[in-house]
């Protein structure tokens, strides 16, 4: 450093054109956080409905439906993006400054504030880039037929959608609402489509006749409708290729099991060295890292996903681009899925009677995930500031001991803790994710864990704002 | 978790550590550790609830980007909401535009 060349003062011209949400300048009520947050999610909502304009058609494979669910993003409509953008940069940044690359003075303010600027800066470049690869790729048809126009208002479109999405989570985070925007859009998608699932009205004709797409509502027009009330049962709990009632009890049966593991905690008591009689405790919960070795995990599975696609649509014949991942068009939904190769290989078997047939391929795939989010949770812990050494300063800093046990031990004693939690923790997600794809669950295995984490901290955020004021609780 | 209590918190907090007796840190440091202290998520006073939001910082470190004051086009937050509403107001007029449009091109041709 030393007065050099820095990165991050790159940015400095740019920060006074960035969209920047003033902090609250007094304390938000509980009331108004609420209807903050909620007129935000509406937004959201509108938002992932309404189509764009200017497009021609959204047939075809679609390129990112693994990533939809985690990305909250829906196909052809103005949340095309989702949270991409600011996933994508946040992970960079925190990546760059974890790993030093760029050099951050968490003490200084300046350097605060530029990286924010960095990291809101970049998200808006990738939101543009994304949009005008995905118009040039042909996404929404051939850009001849868009015409030069759409296409421009469909870049627009997507950038502007971009930049509500960064302020909406900004808004949140700043102490107007409750949470992080980005985990509330990420939780809203995936209910959403359990919901849908569940009760969606729309009739679809599978060869057996007309049948209902959701399988509550499934279950009761088959019982009505059908003269053979068993066939009829085994039907609505077995059918395949639409959602039928074992998938939604399995999704009841993985949220709870969740919910059950989040209360899993090692209690530390702490001291305070100078205030006498301050006691306090340290929780260490089982799910140190949370949903973040399956953040990770998703998005690397998803980047080999895309780069094995790529490879194999330009050179399906190479002996190594087929070692990577062999692809074929799905019949009914017109997605391309892997059906050889390392790809396949750490796909989710389709159901149990699929793992029976192919042993290997679920062995694989288990040792994968588990190995894959438990090397991820132990990384976590390291990048973010939350490992043993990080937490020991926290604790010193806060003139908090351990009693019974000397200043220096405390980052021993955390070390016995932390990494098991993290390691362990991550084996334990990796495993439920595991489970819930094998059962079947709606929405992905990964899909369903995001959505239990968030909506469990933001139980815990509920909680904790209606202890801090009791009396505005009366909504 | 608004900015303001959490600072006025932290505030607190620092003016106390300051004022103690045999401890009292000299004046840059504790510049340093109240930077430290805001810094960290929802840093509360009490150490319970610090440590309470410090075990689940793992996962809500990512989540939590423009947590920071940064100069900027500083805009309010019934700004944002207006903008966004009016931004899907624009695309459903082009909707409807487009299908006038279309609809008269078509009858014309």
């Amino acid at each position: 450093m030393g007065g050099g060349f820095r990165v991050l003062h790159l940015v400095r011209p740019f920060l006074a054109f960035l969209p920047e949400v003033q902090s609250a300048d007094r304390k938000v009520p509980f009331r108004e956080k609420v209807i903050y947050t909620v007129i935000s999610l509406f937004i959201f909502l509108v938002c992932s409905q309404l189509p764009l304009y200017g497009i021609h058609s959204t047939t075809g494979a679609d390129p990112f439906y693994w990533m939809r669910v985690i990305l909250a993003s829906n196909r052809g409509t103005v949340m095309e993006l989702g949270i991409t953008p600011i996933v994508t940069s946040g992970l960079v940044m925190q990546l760059l400054a974890g790993s030093k690359i760029i050099e951050v003075d968490n003490n200084v303010r300046e350097d605060r504030a530029l990286l924010n600027g960095a990291q809101k800066l970049l998200g808006i470049l990738i939101a543009i880039g994304e949009a005008v690869a995905y118009v040039l790729s042909g996404m929404y048809g051939p850009v001849g037929q868009l015409g030069v126009g759409n296409a421009i208002l469909i870049i627009l479109q997507l950038f502007f959608a971009g930049i509500i999405v960064i302020c909406l989570d900004e808004l949140l985070q700043k102490g107007y609402g409750l949470g992080s925007g980005i985990s509330l859009f990420i939780a809203t998608n995936i209910c959403e489509s359990i919901i849908w699932k569940a009760f969606s009205p729309t009739t679809i004709n599978t060869g057996r006749g007309a049948e209902f797409e959701g399988a509550v509502i499934a279950l009761f027009h088959m019982l009505i409708t059908k003269s053979n009330k068993v066939a009829a049962l085994r039907q609505a709990f077995y059918r395949q290729n639409l959602p039928n009632v074992t998938n939604l009890l399995a999704t009841v049966l993985i949220f709870l099991i969740v919910i059950y593991f989040q209360g899993f905690r090692v209690v530390l008591p702490v001291r305070s060295k100078n205030a006498r009689g301050q006691q306090g405790s340290y929780p260490i919960k089982l799910f140190y890292t949370s949903n973040m070795p399956i953040i990770l995990q998703s998005a690397l599975v998803s980047n080999l996903y895309f780069i094995s696609q790529l490879l194999y649509r330009k050179f399906s014949g190479n002996f190594f681009v087929n070692l990577l991942g062999q692809w074929k068009e799905s019949e009914y939904s017109g997605q391309s899925i892997p059906v050889s190769g390392l790809a396949y290989l750490i796909t989710a078997p389709a159901s149990f009677s699929d793992m029976a047939a192919h042993p290997f391929h679920a062995l694989f795939y288990i040792v994968f995930m588990l190995t894959a989010c438990a090397l991820f949770s132990k990384t976590w812990i390291e990048v973010s500031g939350s490992s043993a050494r990080d937490v020991a300063k926290q604790l010193k800093e806060q003139q908090m001991v351990m009693p019974g046990h000397r200043e220096s031990n405390l980052q021993k004693e955390l070390n016995r803790y932390i990494p098991t939690a993290a390691a362990f923790g991550g084996v334990c997600i990796g495993a439920l994710t595991v489970l819930a794809d094998f059962m079947g669950a709606i929405g992905s295995g990964t899909g369903i864990l995001l959505a239990v984490t968030i909506i469990y901290q933001y139980f815990e955020t509920f909680e904790k704002e209606k202890a801090s004021e009791l009396g505005f609780f009366g909504f | 978790m608004a900015r303001g209590s959490s600072q006025s918190q932290q505030s607190t907090s620092t003016a106390s550590s300051t004022a103690r007796p045999g401890l009292a840190a000299p004046r840059g440091s504790a510049a340093a550790t109240a930077g430290m202290r805001r810094r960290r998520l929802g840093g509360g006073g009490s150490v319970s609830s610090g440590g309470g939001s410090a075990a689940g910082s793992g996962s809500s470190n990512m989540l939590r980007f423009y947590t920071d004051e940064a100069p900027g086009l500083k805009i309010s937050p019934t700004v944002v909401l207006i903008m966004s509403l009016c931004f899907i107001g624009f695309v459903t007029a082009l909707h409807v535009f487009g299908k006038l449009y279309l609809h008269k091109s078509g009858s014309q041709a």
